[in-house]
């Protein structure tokens, strides 16, 4: 999943995952091309599509949509590109050389650069004329797509942060239910702490992962309006001190400690026993850990309730291209209600409508805890220039897990890389999804 | 002698006209990629550096010289930059003329299998970076090789591991005898030696065959008279060795300086300018801007000239001090 690798610290996991999907695209490719050609009707409309698929798997279920979305449409043929690796580098060179394709992804965090760049075409005629309106989507999701009253984009569905547990190692401690809040978090870690001897979480010190932290330490990076920054506050810091705290105490590692490319990583191989992920995990742990015994439960509450980001990106028209019906047309397919419900149902990740919800639940009920964070989620989404302070905030905690600084220090210097980054009042800024 | 010369000269024209379209033919293709894809190139960067142009094009207004003015006065991340690409640098490229110069000499010597190790320490050198870069991002793993040997001699592995560290080496060495020191003495961090490390033994094999090449233009016979003359192997490595291979020096130095300034790929592959940004070189802040950071083209062609001016200064400085065989 492209956000999961946003994180640059993690850029070269996408660069070794990329090269296996990168083949087995390939290998998929030839195959799924000559179907969709067959199914096409003399003389199609063409529309170039591109994203950057997590997996092989989500690779494949999307071209089983687009088989669908053929048979439905004989006068479309939507010539599909998997792009495995920087794809937002791609996408700004292709969009500057007018190259970009018809239909793309956009990740949350960039949105707000690229709405001001007006490349994407707004799609509220296309939605009035078809019947679709926002809140036909979650709220905290189609909002990050937003601007100046219009949608550029509409959610091709969403991943939630929740928190992996080792049910086997958490009854062997003899830890009865998963910990619900911070305390109770503590409480559990210790004990695994003390069964083990090993720290129990395996995290990253990432503003994605703190991010949920500081919201359920009711502690903001902007405030409601977007208009400034407030992230050096008593509630930041209660979080940072509590998520900063776990480390320091034993209870938590990172996974460069444990040495794992991530922290799924770590938790498939039994290193540790709680991983804060979204459910782009579950696909990696069925392929490199079949047999592993895990349960997924909400993030734990801190003192201002419950919190967790929702990591989204949209399908959106190039403002640029000749062919915008037709790539309305499948846009409204891969969004709408029947083309949704096949891609939640074949691709495992959430659906971004909640009338899907049900469906949903059904068919994988032991994912309920992604969708019930849903209901609360914050988008991932800091505003113009997002993109460059997430990664100055990531070299910010990783300067403090290398020991260097103070907690106080790293909300200081965070208050003056956002002041300096974000440009304040470019909202869609971060709303709970109520 | 005018009068003389002139007649023939005119005598020659028509010839000379010829050899002079001629010649511009022959050098034509040269003149066409030349000019078009690195002196156009380089010359519309220094255009666009005197523009706010974010990468998607949209946004082109021309701004003077603001962006090397930011740069210079409010860019934190370049001070940052302009420090690890200067440590990395200094350690990286006299190790790696040392070690090339020591390897050449040894491989130079009437040895058995002196083929198996010529190619040997040159494999690193033609292998992909990129692969490279990825066996060592496990070598330096926490449970990889190198821990794995430190802690089968009983000796300390850093924590974070080594490409997770953001501590400086100088601080670790200053905190081992009980000294705390401020962040300016810290040094670079241990993630950025132990790129530098990977650095110089890929590039030193380069270096060994440059070095080679200047080892056999030696002629054999200095080293008999100095034989003779009753001179130790050591002394006449150093005294006629060194001094015939200084222009081979020199343009092992240059390279190197060059290649250290705008190292990119082991960065890109292996710590992606982090932790803590201890591991930001020039070259990817000029990336990380361009793509990454919403201040656009302008802003990082702006940067790549100052790298260029930079190099180029440090060349004309080095030439100096290493260049100076004809003075001898």
């Amino acid at each position: 999943m492209q956000r999961r690798f946003l994180n640059r610290g993690l850029s070269r996991r996408g660069l070794i995952k990329g090269a296996a999907t990168g083949a087995a695209v390939a290998a998929l490719a030839p195959a799924g091309l000559g179907r969709l050609t067959a199914a096409a009707a003399q003389e199609p409309t063409t529309v170039r599509l591109v994203s950057p698929p997590s997996s092989p798997a989500e690779t494949a279920a999307l071209e089983a949509l687009l088989e669908e979305f053929a048979a439905a449409n004989p006068n479309i043929r939507v010539d599909y590109q998997a792009i495995t690796s920087e794809y937002n580098t791609k996408l700004q060179t292709d969009l500057a050389a007018g190259s970009a394709a018809d239909v793309f992804t956009v990740d949350s965090l960039v949105m707000p650069d690229l709405i001001a760049a007006e490349v994407m075409t707004p799609l509220d005629d296309y939605m009035a004329q078809a019947g679709f309106t926002a809140a036909d989507y979650f709220p905290g999701l189609i909002s990050a797509f937003q601007a100046g009253g219009r949608t550029y984009g509409l959610p091709k569905d969403f991943s939630t942060l929740a928190m992996f547990y080792d049910p086997q190692a958490f009854e062997a401690a003899g830890i009865a239910a998963p910990p619900a809040t911070w305390d109770e978090l503590r409480t559990a870690a210790q004990t695994l702490l003390d069964a083990t001897g090993q720290p129990p979480i395996v995290y990253a010190p990432s503003l994605a992962r703190y991010i949920a932290f500081l919201y359920a330490g009711g502690g903001r990076i902007l405030s409601e309006d977007g208009s400034q920054v407030t992230i050096n506050s008593p509630e930041a810091k209660t979080a940072l001190d509590y998520f900063y705290g776990l480390y320091t105490d034993g209870l938590a590692a990172t996974f460069t400690d444990v040495g794992a490319v991530w922290p799924g990583a770590a938790f498939a191989t039994d290193t540790g026993s709680i991983v804060f992920e979204g459910n782009w995990l579950l696909p990696f742990l069925a392929e490199n850990a079949p047999d592993k015994q895990f349960r997924v439960a909400e993030m734990p509450a801190g003192p201002a309730g419950k919190a967790t980001m929702a990591f989204t990106v949209c399908y959106a028209i190039n403002e640029a291209s000749a062919v915008r019906d037709a790539a309305w047309t499948l846009v409204s397919y891969l969004t709408g209600p029947e083309g949704m419900a096949i891609w939640s149902d074949t691709s495992g990740l959430l659906p971004s409508r909640p009338a899907l919800t049900q469906a949903y639940v059904d068919k994988y009920p032991d994912r309920s805890a992604f969708l019930a964070g849903g209901e609360y989620a914050r988008p991932w989404q800091l505003g113009q220039g997002g993109e460059k302070f997430n990664l100055d905030a990531d070299a910010e905690l990783q300067a403090l897990f290398s020991g260097q600084g103070s907690t106080e220090e790293t909300l200081a210097r965070l208050e003056e890389k956002a002041n300096e980054d974000i440009r304040l009042g470019t909202a869609p800024v971060a709303t709970p999804a109520t | 002698m005018a009068s003389l010369a002139a007649p023939r000269r005119r005598g020659r024209n028509p010839l000379a006209a010829e050899d002079f379209f001629a010649g511009w033919v022959f050098i034509l293709p040269a003149l066409i990629i030349i000019g078009g894809f690195i002196l156009l190139p380089i010359l519309i960067a220094a255009w666009t550096s005197l523009h706010n142009r974010n990468t998607i094009g949209n946004v082109n207004e021309f701004v003077g010289l603001d962006n090397y003015r930011h740069i210079f006065t409010a860019n934190e991340d370049f001070r940052i930059a302009l420090r690890n690409t200067a440590w990395f640098s200094a350690v990286v490229v006299p190790t790696q003329t040392a070690v090339g110069l020591i390897l050449a000499t040894l491989a130079n010597r009437k040895i058995r299998g002196k083929t198996f190790f010529r190619t040997a320490f040159y494999f690193p050198s033609i292998s992909s970076s990129v692969v490279i870069s990825m066996i060592f991002l496990w070598l330096y793993q926490s449970n990889g090789l190198i821990n794995f040997l430190l802690q089968k001699l009983g000796l300390p592995t850093p924590r974070p591991p080594w490409l997770a560290n953001a501590r400086g080496v100088f601080g670790l060495a200053f905190d081992a005898v009980g000294i705390g020191v401020p962040t300016w003495l810290e040094g670079p961090s241990v993630a950025l030696v132990s790129i530098m490390m990977l650095n110089v033994w890929t590039t030193a094999g380069t270096m060994m065959v440059v070095f080679l090449a200047g080892l056999q233009d030696i002629p054999g016979d200095v080293y008999e008279a100095a034989a003779l003359d009753g001179a130790t192997r050591r002394r006449s490595f150093f005294d006629i060795t060194v001094p015939l291979l200084r222009p081979v020096i020199l343009f092992v130095v240059t390279l190197g300086l060059i290649g250290t300034f705008q190292v990119f790929d082991q960065i890109y592959v292996m710590s992606a300018g982090g932790p803590a940004k201890t591991t930001t070189t020039l070259v990817f802040l000029i990336y990380t801007e361009a793509f990454k950071s919403g201040r656009g083209l302008g802003y990082a062609s702006a940067l790549a000239i100052v790298l260029f001016a930079i190099i180029f200064v440090l060349f004309l400085i080095q030439r100096r001090f290493v260049g100076r065989t004809e003075e001898r």
